[in-house]
């Protein structure tokens, strides 16, 4: 682990790497690319919420002149898929479960005539009564959409009962039942969220081409190029060593784009007609087929003594899963394992549950079950300050979790910045006289201020990383790690070169590609900063021990007299004189003696896991993760009168992200998150009459715009080192948006005294509460 | 897939007259909305008839009596610049500067919205409350509508086949009026939830003209003639206003939609035109 | 039917279907990738070019009303490897992200300061409010704007 004084680039807010492409146009993004003699695809969804597929006919479709190519899900093998559950396969094959299920595809010489062949692929269904709603869906003779569910391989040890609940996941530590005697005050309340949808600028697409060996190409803007090859292998039981996964440029994922959109799809046409083949969803379609947040409602107690030291607390949740499991055990799990905050409570019950309903599939989406968490937790604790008179900020200030203190569970938490973020929030916001003796509000409005901490964990599974010296001492970085536009391409650069002191454009970044780069999970979970730079941070140091290894050799002295230098040199300590450049080193390995300098490092994160003695963990995917991250958020809103809307006017939003490799590029990932935040929890809703998604589209599902959020948000960046992270970094990627939500309905209630507890908080919720109805 | 055939007219009456051949032809001058329907497959007309090029429908004069004429091309951005109407005819400009976002006011045109008839959209309530009259043409004959009596229904107008508009017209306010746009949305640029386009002129604290009209109020945009006249020659205090908003909220049948319930609408009325006529009042 | 455009300052003769919009022609005939697709309905600005100087959405215009008018793209922004003030003040803020919005972002603003030399904080919110971001949440990229303003000669 390289503990060196940061080098050149860390620290520094240098432009993206592949910002020339981007502002001249000239980024590639799978919809740009063509290949020779390229077919276009497009997708069948069910038309019905429920059903059993009866037959089919192709006939029609195939006559369109055209049509190169029809596929139906009947048609294909057994092959079932999923991320913790395998529950799907690549297109609906006996059932339909939702409407816009994938249901057939086809290739096609034009997109018009693919989409007009779509509507000529006669399909016979036995419609099936449908469930919409998670407490229907759990009652006794409910419909049941996956009968064979016990069947369905899991790689986890879920836990699950018939109803069409697909998970159960428990966490718990102390004696809840008996701790709420000890409680001077305990606050309950229920609080429900929605769907969003990711609203990725670029739709989900995939570009498939078969060489003659039968190795297939996929181009995709995928958030795992690896999760990507395995499920093209699963589905079409195609040896991975005959799948090759690129990743394009990507246009935003969020966690949308972690699992299959259509690259298995695309796969199968391009086999099918021997073309290279490219199926882009349009946005309706992604709306309707891809996946969004799981809607969740969350029953949270908590308990306090009356000076405010938090005692006992208990979750209890149920998430929609929709109609395939997709990452709900993951989501679940996650949202139930950090019900507890990141406060000191010594007693902790929490439970989820996901359930199936007859919707479109829920899954990943930044957060990742925390924001549906933090929202009940932080509205429920602000309740509790009300009761317990005290400012809802002390009140955390009091709890906080500090240094040394350990998670539910027992993971001992060493690196916690959080106090120092309430403290910089309370300072920056001027929390006390915004709270206490605010300036007065535009007239017709009433304003207010709200406070939300949150926990999240940067990390998870697998990763590797390679660097290789090159012959005139620059370095190629291999990780297989997408960059999805947060800035991890140039996060990692930066890691690689000052590890190795030399400056950035020595660094050549090799592009996510199943057939050169190591094994990567993916990107998501906040973990490419720190579990990916570790791993590159780790090579690195391998090269620099080559490096003095050669030069060693050279110099006729010992490694251990040697050291690296900036500007690409290794030299003998204290003799300036005696210095030769990395290129140098390279010829001399590549000619004379040792061969190539190449480092890799193989990484899984290695913390302790739950300790069964202290805490009971159930039904829950994981036991260890990564490092935590803690953040608090600060909203100042004016709400109209008139019409009930909120307005958020001012946001402050404080991260400990151990160290900000680029600050800039830290900077962007929690304005970012905060906005998305301030969508989810002002405007943005899938709303759905039956089992239809009734605002499909960009007009009637309103993300936020430049005049609809502040200008003025405030990235507070707190850094307390990490001793795993590289350079002592951990993520931010998530945590941006995890708690606009509550301090939003927490400066409601400090504006207008309505406690609000189903989000979004539109315009005519906020209106209608403070009218006093229902 | 059959080729779209594409006209580009230069005179009014060949536009007319390609309108009148072609069955099934529409016409398209910004293309804002046709645009969207033709991506979307809503629409698959076997011709259009582009307006672009006719000179006399792309300009902005007053007329008789100081009415303002707007000719059916003229794009939103263009109605926003010009200093006559943001001076003399505020509430056209306003409503004009409401519509979505830059980029499609620079090319979206009053014609194309009036001919839509969305009341959710921002110019009919405007141009209701201006009293404006819609000037319609076809190969045979010109008429012209009042626009209280030209959107009929939800995405229905008093065009026949075969008919476009060519231009709106608005009558000179009366002395002293003062014109405002009120609109609600969920977010910029979004339709409104519920918008108030309103007139209102006074002397010596009496009315002598009060024009109220609501968008996203129901399907056609929403006014009351008879409560307004009731006000004529009387001060406009907040009891006026209340009973006012009463009669409105009363006529209103609004959509339930993402963008609000009916309920939720219906319960906005009293407090937007309140807001709106206490602004006009100060 | 021939539609002849012109595209960044070059003549181009296209065959096109007349339901073809400007978008569809940019980037399928004419190869120019640059202008994205993100709605198809002129709702989020991806699709953003100028014509005749004004920002507008291709994918709400057909390519074959634009005879005779000069369109420009973010192809046609930089003066070969040379970027344009708005295209450095990107990539110094950090503006860009994923940067699919990116091409819109910069043609709106490009069009902005042609128009406007030195706007105000609001004037450039309004002026990018049609122009949607997922990445940033929008404080950069109107810094960006700032900073090219900046710059731009009186």
């Amino acid at each position: 682990m390289s503990a060196q004084s940061p080098a050149n680039a860390v620290g520094q807010g240098v432009p993206r790497l592949e910002v020339r492409e981007k502002v001249f146009g000239q980024a590639q993004y799978v919809d740009d690319m063509v290949r020779p003699r390229m077919l276009h695809g497009a997708v069948l969804g069910s038309p019905i919420p429920h059903g059993r597929i009866k037959s089919f006919d192709k006939s029609r479709a195939l006559a369109l002149p055209g049509v190169k190519a029809v596929i139906v899900g009947p048609e294909l093998p057994a092959h079932h898929l999923g991320a913790f559950i395998k529950d799907e396969t690549a297109l609906a094959r006996e059932k339909v479960r939702y409407i816009g299920d994938p249901v057939a595809a086809v290739a096609a010489v034009d997109l018009a005539t693919a989409r007009k062949a779509l509507g000529l692929i006669d399909i016979e269904y036995e419609e099936l009564p449908a469930v919409f709603d998670v407490d229907e869906a759990q009652k006794p003779g409910a419909p049941l959409l996956h009968e064979n569910y016990e069947k369905y391989v899991k790689v986890y040890p879920a836990e699950f009962s018939g109803r069409n609940v697909l998970t159960i996941s428990t966490v718990s530590e102390g004696n809840v039942d008996q701790a709420w005697a000890q409680c001077d005050v305990i606050v309950e309340g229920v609080y429900e969220s929605p769907a969003q949808a990711h609203a990725y600028l670029e739709t989900n697409g995939a570009l498939a081409e078969f060489d003659a060996a039968g190795k297939v190409t996929v181009w995709s803007c995928t958030q795992s190029i690896f999760k990507m090859q395995a499920a093209i292998s699963e589905a079409l039981g195609l040896p991975m060593a005959k799948i090759r996964a690129i990743a394009t440029r990507v246009g935003g994922g969020f966690g949308g784009k972690s699992e299959p959109g259509t690259q298995i799809i695309a796969v199968m046409l391009a086999q099918a007609t021997g073309r290279p083949v490219k199926v882009i969803l349009s946005r309706d379609e992604d709306f309707t087929m891809m996946r969004v947040r799981h809607p969740a409602k969350v029953r949270v107690k908590t308990g306090a003594k009356k000076d405010g030291t938090l005692v006992a607390r208990e979750f209890d949740a149920v998430y929609d899963a929709g109609a395939y499991a997709d990452e709900s055990p993951g989501v679940v799990g996650f949202g139930v394992l950090m019900a507890r905050g990141p406060y000191r409570v010594p007693h902790v019950k929490s439970v989820g549950r996901g359930v199936y309903t007859n919707k479109l599939r829920t899954g990943a989406f930044r957060g990742f079950g925390n924001p549906q968490t933090a929202f009940a937790s932080e509205a429920n604790l602000d309740d509790l300050a009300a009761k317990l008179g005290m400012d809802p900020l002390d009140l955390r200030l009091k709890n906080a979790m500090r240094p040394g203190d350990t998670w539910v569970g027992g993971q001992k938490v060493e690196a916690c910045g959080l106090v120092e973020c309430l403290e910089k929030l309370r300072k920056q916001s001027d929390w006390d006289k915004r709270r206490n003796s605010p300036a007065p509000a535009k007239p017709g409005k009433k304003r207010g201020i709200g406070v939300a901490c949150l926990s999240h964990i940067s990390g998870v599974l697998a990763t590797s990383a390679i660097v290789r010296l090159l012959e005139d001492g620059s370095f190629s970085l291999n990780t297989g790690a997408v960059d999805i536009g947060q800035g991890s391409d140039t996060t990692l650069a930066q890691i690689c070169a000052g590890s190795l002191r030399v400056p950035l454009e020595r660094v050549n970044l090799v592009n996510p590609d199943t057939d050169a780069s190591p094994y990567n999970w993916g990107t998501g979970a906040s973990r490419v900063t720190y579990t990916v730079g570790r791993a590159v941070a780790s090579a690195s140091d391998s090269v620099a021990e080559q490096i003095k290894q050669r030069a060693s050799i050279i110099f006729e002295c010992a490694p251990a007299d040697l050291e690296l230098r900036e500007g690409g040199m290794v030299g003998v300590k204290g003799v300036p004189g005696k210095v030769l450049p990395y290129g140098a080193v390279a010829g001399f390995s590549h000619f004379v003696v040792g061969g190539p300098i190449i480092g890799t490092t193989a990484l899984m994160f290695d913390g302790p896991g739950f300790d069964p003695k202290r805490a009971l963990l159930r039904g829950v995917p994981f036991s260890n993760l990564g490092a935590y991250v803690f953040g608090a958020q600060a909203v100042e809103i004016e709400i109209d009168e008139v019409t009930g809307k909120v307005e958020v006017i001012e946001a402050w939003s404080a991260h400990d992200v151990g160290k900000a490799i680029n600050p800039q590029s830290v900077e962007g990932q929690i304005q970012g998150g905060v906005v998305q935040g301030i969508g989810y929890a002002l405007t943005e809703s899938v709303e759905w009459d039956g089992g239809r998604v009734v605002n499909p589209t960009f007009m009637d599902y309103k993300i936020p715009g430049a005049l609809d959020v502040p200008y003025a948000i405030h990235p507070i960046i707190v850094e307390h080192p990490e001793a795993s992270g590289p350079f002592g970094a951990k993520g931010v990627g998530e945590p941006g948006l995890i708690g606009v939500g509550p301090a939003i309905r927490n400066a409601i209630a400090h504006a207008v005294g309505v406690r609000l507890s189903v989000m979004p908080f539109s315009a005519e919720r906020v209106w209608t509460a403070m009218r006093g109805a229902a | 897939m059959t080729p779209l055939a594409y006209h580009e007219p230069e005179s009014l009456d060949r536009a007319l007259r390609l309108l009148a051949d072609i069955e099934g032809a529409r016409c398209i001058a910004g293309g804002q909305t046709l645009v969207a329907m033709l991506n979307a497959g809503l629409v698959e007309p076997p011709a259009l008839v582009s307006l672009a090029r006719i000179a006399e429908l792309a300009t902005i004069a007053r007329g008789p009596g100081g009415a303002l004429r707007i000719g059916a091309t003229v794009t939103h951005e263009a109605v926003t610049e010009s200093d006559d109407v943001a001076r003399n005819f505020p509430l056209i400009a306003q409503a004009a500067r409401a519509i979505a976002h830059p980029a499609i006011r620079s090319f979206g045109t009053i014609g194309g919205a009036v001919a839509h008839g969305d009341p959710n959209a921002d110019y009919p309530a405007a141009l209701v409350a201006s009293d404006a009259v819609i000037e319609i043409a076809s190969g045979g004959r010109r008429r012209s509508v009042p626009a209280g009596e030209f959107f009929r229904d939800y995405l229905t107008t008093a065009l026949e086949p075969g008919e476009i508009v060519v231009a709106v017209v608005i009558p000179a306010p009366p002395v002293g009026a003062r014109g405002l746009y009120l609109k609600f949305a969920r977010v910029d640029g979004d339709y409104a939830t519920l918008s108030v386009a309103a007139l209102l002129a006074r002397k010596d604290g009496a009315c002598t003209h009060l024009a109220v009209a609501l968008g996203s109020a129901g399907s056609v945009p929403v006014r009351d003639r008879n409560a307004e006249k009731k006000r004529i020659g009387k001060k406009l205090d907040d009891a006026a206003i209340a009973e006012l908003g009463a009669a409105l909220a009363a006529r209103c049948d609004p959509v339930d939609d993402v963008r609000g319930s009916s309920a939720y609408r219906r319960g906005l009325v009293p407090g937007l035109v309140a807001k709106t006529l206490k602004i006009l009042s100060a | 039917m021939q539609v002849e455009l012109n595209v960044n300052g070059e003549q181009a003769s296209l065959m096109l279907d007349a339901r073809q919009t400007l978008l569809d022609a940019l980037r399928v005939q004419l190869g120019l990738t640059g202008t994205k697709l993100g709605c198809n309905q002129g709702v989020c600005g991806a699709c953003t070019v100028l014509i005749d100087g004004k920002p507008a959405r291709s994918c709400l215009v057909l390519a074959a009303g634009c005879g005779g008018r000069k369109i420009v793209t973010i192809e046609g922004i930089a003066d070969g490897a040379k970027s344009s003030a708005v295209q450095q003040a990107f990539i110094e803020t950090g503006a860009v992200q994923c940067g699919y919005c990116t091409p819109g972002m910069i043609l709106t603003a490009e069009a902005l300061l042609r128009k406007r030399k030195r706007p105000g904080l609001d004037e450039i919110r309004e002026a990018m409010s049609g122009n949607l971001c997922r990445c940033s949440g929008y404080a950069k990229i109107i810094d960006a704007v700032k900073l090219a303003s900046e710059r731009v000669p009186a």
